[in-house]
């Protein structure tokens, strides 16, 4: 699952390298690809139909930007969440730890990203977040295969789909 | 006098802030700031507007539907294109569904515990909290079982300190009342509520392909290509799917969120008091029934100073009054200017300060309807069907007070509405009306299939030259409509005027507040280092400004900053 803000420079992460993931692998039938966008607890309906999930993002956090962080799903969901104003904050931690209490959510969760550098609005990443690119997709395809799902390279690679970047004609 | 900041600062990206000024235990004025620039609109510019909708719905990530909505009516008003009735009456059921997805969250799991603590649950009796539930309602999940089985899950998260999913609530605040039966029902509908809020986002999911972010609107009507036999377009299993969910979710609404509504009214009698606000209403008409969007099933209009006879409607897809009455001010906003424009020549130049309470303070625009500021939103809505005489409307406000009036024993008028419970209530009814004309809506569109039109899509062509739409659509937080200036096919301007900037907005040119800020005044504020009670007003409202930017906070331990001076 890619999950950002495709119309907001870094945030875009997410949806970039699942774009870029289809566009060089051939993915089983039992691995689903889904660009969630930035889900509030409509996210719920999402998790509950797979025994793991495998999500990237672009991640707050200590350090640099450009530079890859990984979580695992107890690391996410431990401590405690922040009183808002607006109910709408993203909900990625929230919408699991919800489905964790009425025991519905994947049973198995990894995080992966890079620290933004540049999040307004615009569309493609920075250069250094698009560096980082590559070292996520080995995390991607490492989770995979550790679940147990065979990844094929494409015989013939086709250009990702980044619609969000195509300039206004 | 106190200042109190609340600022969540765990989001770099922006979010709402709040400053109230507190004087003997009440709130004596208060500043509403958005704090993140948005601009969507920009990279609009020169696209072809068949493709608008597509980006619109990015703007938000929880209101993406109805930014999609909104985009499609405002390119098909500037073609006056008409809509085939399928692609209406599909739409319609997306819009309804969303709806009863994005209510029963906000009240059950975005702002309950701002009414219900969750530790007094621990105490509580679970038979006794299973009779007051079955006095409430017929819903087969207030059993005994139930209940001791919802307490026992609790003392299990207590004992595995897995509490973490609660602890944005204030547990053991002084302004917390509700008995421990209460409050463990309370719980034991939450936890339910998860399962209701996801069959209605199925709906959403069946019919628009993938939520979040739809893929079957196109302007000129849907993508769901009709074939009742055919397993690959919209079906008769997939239409039967669909109906059962809408049945599930109208039980629930009806059982559930309705009588819960009424408890806790009836136990925080004073929030019926407190957080009326700016007292001019607007909402939109909504759920178009014919081609044209000239008959609505709820209706539209405004009201001004809370008068129900001042009711003026909005009646149809090109409605003049709606159209020539809006304008945004920029007086307080960070964009470079002082005064009001339309939308159609609205502007998005940002020029940031820095937060002066009496200079520019916000990322929002003040938007303003024949130059008075506007709430919108569940109350807007009621009120407005209320005072047109809508029956579903007043039948289930009737209801509502009378249900909550006989639990606190009084007589309570529509008057409550106006107030931060009465803003969930609002909800509420809403949610009940619409569960009902969602299943109208279904069995419209399938009457209609079976009199054989499948027609789904009326094609768009643009001429040369320059053409302006407007469309609005009545979204859970409120009205919302998109304006879209066209030249030679491409798009020219455009702005969105959403609801939570009618709502959030601050101070317009001659210094009015926001709906926002004027609720707060009054508002008892026990312990400014805890002020719950300012979040009970703003949440009543249930603001959506930060969710167009996800960067996960993985690390972030940090709770909304509360600072006071």
């Amino acid at each position: 699952m890619g999950v950002g803000n495709v119309l907001m420079h870094d945030d875009a992460l997410g949806p970039y390298v699942l774009e870029s993931l289809k566009a060089k692998y051939d993915l089983p039938p039992e691995v689903t690809v889904f660009d969630a966008g930035t889900p509030g607890l409509d996210l719920t309906l999402f998790l509950t139909e797979f025994d793991a999930l495998i999500v990237v993002d672009a991640l707050k956090g200590q350090g640099a930007p450009g530079e890859v962080k990984t979580y695992t799903g107890p690391q996410l969901q431990e401590g405690a969440l922040p009183i808002t104003l607006s109910p709408h904050e993203p909900t990625l931690r929230e919408a699991l730890m919800r489905m964790a209490l009425v025991g519905k959510g994947p049973g198995d969760v990894f995080l992966v990203g890079a620290i933004p550098e540049v999040v307004k609005t615009g569309t493609g990443l920075s250069p250094r977040v698009r560096a980082a690119v590559p070292a996520i997709e080995q995390h991607v395809l490492r989770e995979l295969l550790r679940l147990g799902a065979t990844v094929a390279a494409r015989e013939s690679r086709h250009e990702p789909d980044l619609w969000w970047e195509r300039p206004a004609a | 006098m106190t200042r109190v900041t609340i600022d969540p600062v765990t989001r770099i990206e922006g979010h709402l802030r709040i400053d109230v000024e507190v004087e003997n235990g009440k709130v004596k004025d208060a500043w509403s700031s958005g704090q993140m620039w948005r601009g969507i609109e920009l990279i609009l510019k020169g696209r072809d507007p068949r493709e608008a909708w597509f980006f619109t719905q990015r703007i938000c990530g929880v209101c993406t539907t109805v930014h999609a909505i909104a985009s499609v009516r405002a390119v098909e008003n500037a073609l006056q294109l008409e809509i085939p009735l399928n692609a209406q009456y599909i739409r319609n059921l997306i819009v309804a569904a969303h709806s009863l997805h994005d209510h029963v969250v906000h009240f059950y799991h975005l702002s309950a515990l701002d009414w219900v603590d969750v530790t007094s649950a621990l105490k509580a009796d679970p038979a006794k909290a299973a009779a007051l539930g079955e006095s409430l309602s017929a819903w087969p999940g207030n059993s005994r079982r139930h209940m001791e089985g919802v307490k026992k899950k609790l003392e299990s998260f207590v004992a595995g300190g897995q509490l973490g999913i609660f602890t944005n609530g204030y547990w053991g605040h002084p302004a917390m009342k509700l008995p421990p039966e209460v409050n463990l029902l309370a719980v034991a509908h939450y936890l339910q509520a998860l399962d209701y809020q996801r069959k209605a986002n199925q709906v959403v999911a069946i019919l628009g392909g993938k939520t979040p972010n739809i893929q079957n609107l196109a302007v000129g009507g849907v993508a769901n290509a009709i074939n009742l036999d055919n397993p690959s377009t919209l079906n008769m299993e997939k239409l039967a799917h669909v109906r059962d969910l809408l049945l599930e979710v109208k039980q629930f609404v009806e059982q559930v969120y309705i009588p819960d509504v009424c408890a806790i009214a009836a136990l925080y009698p004073d929030w019926l008091g407190y957080g009326a606000g700016v007292r001019n209403y607007l909402a939109v008409p909504d759920l178009p029934l014919d081609t044209k969007g000239e008959k609505f099933d709820m209706p539209g209009g405004t009201i001004f100073g809370g008068d129900l006879k001042t009711l003026k409607p909005i009646t149809s897809f090109h409605d003049e009054y709606f159209r020539d009455n809006v304008a945004e001010s920029v007086a307080h906003a960070w964009y470079e200017g002082s005064g009001e424009l339309h939308p159609y020549e609205g502007e998005t130049k940002p020029q940031y300060t820095d937060f002066d309470a009496r200079g520019k303070y916000s990322w929002c625009k003040s938007p303003r309807f024949q130059g008075k500021p506007m709430q919108v939103g569940p109350s807007a809505e009621v009120l407005v069907a209320f005072a047109s005489g809508h029956e579903p409307t007043k039948r289930w406000a009737t209801k509502v007070l009378d249900t909550a009036g006989s639990i606190a024993k009084v007589k309570l008028t529509p008057a409550v509405i106006e107030s931060t419970l009465g803003r969930h209530a609002a909800r509420a009814v809403r949610c009940a009306v619409l569960a009902e004309l969602a299943l109208k809506h279904w069995q419209l569109l399938v009457d209609n299939i079976g009199r054989g039109d499948t027609n789904i899509f009326n094609p768009p062509t643009f001429p040369k030259g320059e053409i302006r739409g407007f469309g609005f659509h009545e979204a859970p937080r409120g009205t919302l409509s998109h304006w879209a200036v066209i030249a030679d096919g491409k798009i020219k301007n455009y702005q969105a005027v959403v609801p939570s900037t009618w709502n959030a907005g601050p101070r317009d040119g001659k210094g009015q507040p926001g709906p926002y800020e004027a609720s707060l005044i009054g508002n008892p504020v026990a312990d400014p280092q805890k002020p719950l009670e300012a979040l009970r007003t703003i949440h009543s409202f249930d603001p959506c400004l930060a969710c167009a930017v996800h960067t996960v906070d993985a690390e972030g331990r940090e709770i909304a900053r509360v600072k006071v001076l």
